[in-house]
């Protein structure tokens, strides 16, 4: 048992021990450290050249059974590869590669996209590689600080279909996109195997604030899809606020939403919470997913589907 | 002599030729390469290459990728030679292993008189093996590292 377990807050045991099917092995899979893993940057490599080359350093490198261009490395110095250097992988989370996935069948054709809480960058870096570097790609964000870092990473990923904005998502041009992902801000409870400082603020009134945020953005990342468009609702967080609630809110307020199922082969996900704090919600919201760390050995998530 | 800071007054449409020549008389890259793509002047001479259709909308930060900066003459930028490196069919050296790990860390590379040969005056390319690794600034026989300082590594594998 690490040192950190003994440090879970009691409140946040409470809320969700009731939710997982193994309390012990989710609570012990919050205090191990998270494996490194990166992205091939298909804009600039190939899967196959990038493991030639690291079997050569000598580096281990695992496939990922879900997804092609990812790999797990267990080595913190494939940062200083002249991959990394040159752009060709991009050290990135394993679930943070989900959301762009769900809608890897339309970005090849689609015309306009939409990442509308881009910064600092993966899953844009992601989403123009598998556009192809063809159509539009917008990358908007709220904070100007960050737009900093999602330019540099665009650029060192080679894209050539991105206008950045810098706005609050809410406010937001009347556009019309093929495709729209909203990888919305939230109390990052899932990336506490990378950052333990997550329990430093976590509150349940930090919940709340993050909750009616992204009841607002999901709304309006809805409007902006194109009749027959697909968007992806995603969080790195466990609560049911930030997530089941916050697309029965859209189920609610959007009459024309529906979700689609999600399946990943070779990954483990389950299913969505049916009722929270004796609200019932809509089993639409069954088609969503949660992705929990003690299942595949990853970060926790929150994954939708949305058709319009 | 041109002053530092001062540039032409010219159309986005002139800038794109502008460009596109230079890279093709420079680097051998053909303008087909930048077909699907537009050619956007920024503010200090800049150019970026974006998408052919950019949205007119409030509050754009950037559009595509800073390629150069024209400033009298063309400044190629790392991130436009890494991109399409591969294509270039001049004016590039290909570096020993020490030379690259060298030009990655941001230092000046000494090129043997071999590697220089083909080389004329001006910017290349930076190759190690296959993979364009950014710009160098050819001047008598010396390269001074163009490699912006956020990109910067001292490389362990090679």
């Amino acid at each position: 048992m690490s040192a950190e377990y003994g440090r879970i807050p009691e409140p946040f045991r409470a809320r969700y021990c009731p939710l997982v099917d193994d309390e012990e092995a989710f609570l012990s899979s919050l205090g191990r450290r998270l494996p490194k893993s990166f992205r091939v940057n298909t804009l600039k490599s190939s899967p196959a050249a990038v493991a030639e080359r690291f079997l050569v350093y000598g580096i281990g490198i695992t496939p990922v059974p879900w997804y092609d261009d990812a790999f797990v490395c267990d080595n913190p110095d494939a940062g200083f590869s002249l991959e990394h250097f040159t752009g060709a992988i991009y050290m990135q989370e394993l679930v943070s590669m989900l959301p762009p996935l769900l809608i890897r069948d339309i970005l090849p054709d689609a015309r306009m996209v939409l990442d509308g809480c881009a910064a600092p960058g993966s899953k844009t870096t992601q989403l123009a590689a598998l556009m192809g570097n063809r159509g539009t790609l917008i990358a908007n964000d709220v904070s100007y600080s960050r737009i900093r870092a999602l330019k540099f990473n665009l650029e060192k990923a080679g894209a050539l279909n991105t206008v950045i904005t810098n706005r609050d998502l809410c406010a937001f041009t009347n556009m019309q996109f093929d495709a729209v992902l909203l990888d919305a801000p939230c109390s990052a409870e899932g990336t506490i195997r990378k950052n333990w400082e997550v329990f430093d603020t976590w509150s349940a009134r930090e919940v709340q604030k993050y909750a009616r945020i992204q009841k607002q953005l999901i709304v309006k990342a809805f409007d902006l899809l194109a009749p027959g468009g697909s968007m992806v609702y995603s969080t790195c967080t466990f609560a049911p606020e930030e997530n089941e609630a916050v697309v029965d809110e859209l189920l609610k307020m959007r009459p024309d939403a529906r979700l689609e199922p999600i399946t990943f082969p070779g990954l483990k996900a389950s299913g969505t919470v049916a009722a929270w704090d004796g609200v019932k919600f809509s089993p639409e919201v069954s088609k969503a997913v949660r992705i929990w760390p003690h299942h595949n050995d990853t970060g926790g998530f929150f994954l939708a589907k949305v058709k319009k | 002599m041109r002053r530092k800071g001062s540039s032409e007054t010219i159309s986005p449409q002139d800038i794109s030729g502008k460009i596109l020549g230079y890279l093709e008389e420079r680097f051998g890259l053909h303008p087909d390469l930048f077909k699907d793509y537009r050619m956007y002047l920024a503010s200090k001479g800049r150019i970026y290459l974006g998408p052919r259709s950019a949205p007119d909308m409030p509050k754009i930060a950037t559009i595509g990728l800073l390629i150069a900066r024209v400033n009298g003459s063309v400044k190629p930028s790392t991130n436009l030679l890494q991109v399409m490196g591969r294509h270039v069919t001049k004016n590039d050296v290909e570096l020993t292993k020490e030379q690259a790990l060298i030009f990655a860390k941001g230092q000046d590379v000494k090129l043997s008189p071999a590697q220089l040969i083909p080389l004329r005056d001006g910017y290349i390319l930076m190759r190690y093996q296959t993979f364009p690794m950014g710009c160098g600034l050819l001047q008598l026989g010396n390269v001074k590292n163009q490699l912006p300082k956020a990109k910067r590594l001292d490389l362990r594998f090679i």
